[in-house]
C-alpha cells in the first residue's frame, strides 16, 4: 500500500500500534506491519515526527528506558489517546464503509 | 542482534565518512528545527532505529554494508524524520499546557466573579444600613441632564430628589453588575468542573490559587485605600462600593492563599493513572 494512501491515517495507525501496548519507534513500525502483513510500505522515519505531535497533543506519553544496552525512547498510549482511537475507529467504519459503497456500486 | 540481546557487532557503527547511517545522522541534525533538546531527542531516537533496522538486516543475510544502506533507504528522506517548526508567528503550546491555561482562567475568573458578586451582597447589607448614598456618591446638580431626572425618577417614585433617584439608580446599577459578576463567576466555575471532570485531570500545585491569592490581594488593598480615602475625603458618600468590594477580595486571598498552601509542593501537572 502507497504511502500517499497512508499518510492521512498515519496517526490513526499508531495510536492502534500503540494500544497493544507501550514501545518505541522502531518496534511500532514493526507492529504495523506486521498488522498489514507486509503490505505497508513507508518512509519509517516520518513515523517520529508524528509521534513527538501526538505527543504534544497529549495522546501519547514517553519516557526514557533502557533496554539492550541502548537508550530508547518509550512510547504509551494515555487516556485521551485511548479516546481518541475510539473515536477514530467509529470514524474510519463510516467512511471505509461509505467509500466502498461509492465504489463498489458504481458502474464498471 | 547478538544472543545476550546487545546490538551485535557486524553490522554496528561505522564512524567513516561514506558510511550511509553517518551521513543520514548528519543530514538529520542539519535540517532539525527546534530547541537542541528537541534536535538530540530526535537524532538519538532515528540512530537507535536505524541501528535496529540495520541489525535485522543483517540477520536476514544482508552484508553489513547493504543492510546499512537498506535501513537508511527505509528511513526515507532526513527531511521526513525531523519535527516541522512550530508556524510562523503562532505559538502553539502543548495540549496539556492549553487545557491547564484555559481550566486556570475558568477557575480565577469564576472565583473573581464570585467574589464580586460576595461584593454585591455586602453592598446590599451597607445600603440596607446607611443608605444609598453609602454606595453611590450624589453627582452635584447641574452634572445630569433633566432627561436623565424624569427617567430616574419614573424608576424611584419614591425619591424625593432627583439627586436621591439618581444615587439609588447608580446603587442599584453596581448591585445588579455584581450580581450578574457572580452568576458568571458560578457559570465559569461550572465549566471548568465539567472540563476537568471530562478530561479526568487531576489538577495539583500551588501556582493559580497562589497567583489569585495575590490578585486579590491587590485589589483589596486597593479597594480599600480608594474606601477609606471616600470615608475621609467625601465623608462616607460612595465609600460602600470600593469598601465591599476590598472585603470581597480580602476574603478570596485568604481562601486562595489557604488553598495555596495546602496545594505547596505538589507537581505542576499529573494524570490519573490509566485504569488496568
Amino acid at each position: 500500500m502507497k504511502g500517499d494512501l497512508i499518510r492521512g491515517h498515519l496517526d490513526s495507525l499508531l495510536l492502534a500500534a500503540l494500544a497493544i501496548g507501550p514501545t518505541h519507534g522502531y518496534e511500532v513500525i514493526g507492529r504495523m506491519k506486521h498488522a498489514s502483513g507486509g503490505e505497508l510500505e513507508l518512509a519509517e522515519g516520518s513515523v517520529y515526527p508524528a509521534l513527538h505531535r501526538l505527543e504534544q497533543d497529549g495522546l501519547l506519553s514517553s519516557t526514557a528506558e533502557l533496554t539492550h544496552g541502548r537508550r530508547r525512547r518509550v512510547y504509551a498510549l494515555t487516556e485521551a489517546g485511548q479516546r481518541a482511537l475510539a473515536d477514530r475507529r467509529v470514524e474510519w467504519r463510516r467512511f471505509s464503509s461509505m467509500v466502498s459503497h461509492m465504489l463498489m456500486e458504481a458502474p464498471a | 542482534m547478538s544472543a545476550d540481546g546487545s546490538p551485535g557487532m557486524s553490522a554496528a557503527a561505522d564512524d567513516s565518512p561514506d558510511d550511509p547511517v553517518e551521513a543520514y545522522l548528519d543530514a538529520v541534525l542539519t535540517c532539525s528545527p527546534g530547541s537542541p533538546r528537541q534536535v538530540r531527542r530526535t537524532l538519538a531516537e532515528v540512530e537507535a532505529h536505524l541501528t535496529d533496522s540495520a541489525q535485522a538486516l543483517h540477520d536476514a543475510g544482508l552484508s553489513a554494508a547493504a543492510a546499512r544502506t537498506e535501513a537508511v533507504r527505509r528511513m526515507g528522506p532526513p527531511t521526513g524524520a525531523v519535527d516541522r517548526p512550530w508556524p510562523a508567528g503562532g505559538l502553539r503550546l502543548p495540549a496539556p499546557v492549553r487545557r491547564r491555561l484555559l481550566l486556570a482562567v475558568l477557575q480565577l475568573g469564576g472565583i473573581a466573579g464570585l467574589f464580586l458578586g460576595l461584593a454585591g451582597a455586602f453592598g446590599a447589607a451597607i445600603r440596607a444600613i446607611w443608605g444609598t448614598t453609602a454606595i453611590a456618591t450624589p453627582f452635584p446638580s447641574g452634572s445630569y441632564s433633566q432627561a436623565d431626572c424624569r427617567r430616574w425618577l419614573a424608576a424611584y417614585p419614591a425619591s424625593h430628589d432627583c439627586t436621591a433617584a439618581m444615587t439609588a439608580d447608580h446603587a442599584a446599577d453596581f448591585l445588579r453588575n455584581a450580581a450578574v459578576a457572580g452568576l458568571l463567576g458560578i457559570v465559569a466555575l461550572a465549566v471548568r468542573q465539567l472540563l476537568k471532570r471530562r478530561r479526568r485531570t487531576v489538577l495539583a500545585g500551588a501556582l493559580e490559587p497562589l497567583v489569585g491569592a495575590g490578585l486579590a490581594a491587590l485589589c483589596a488593598v486597593g479597594f480599600a485605600g480608594a474606601g477609606f480615602d471616600a470615608v475621609t475625603v467625601t465623608r462616607g458618600q460612595g465609600a460602600g462600593q470600593p469598601l465591599a468590594l476590598a472585603l470581597a477580595a480580602g476574603c478570596a486571598a485568604v481562601l486562595l492563599a489557604g488553598t495555596a498552601r495546602r496545594s505547596a509542593g505538589q507537581p505542576f501537572w499529573r494524570r490519573r493513572p490509566l485504569a488496568g
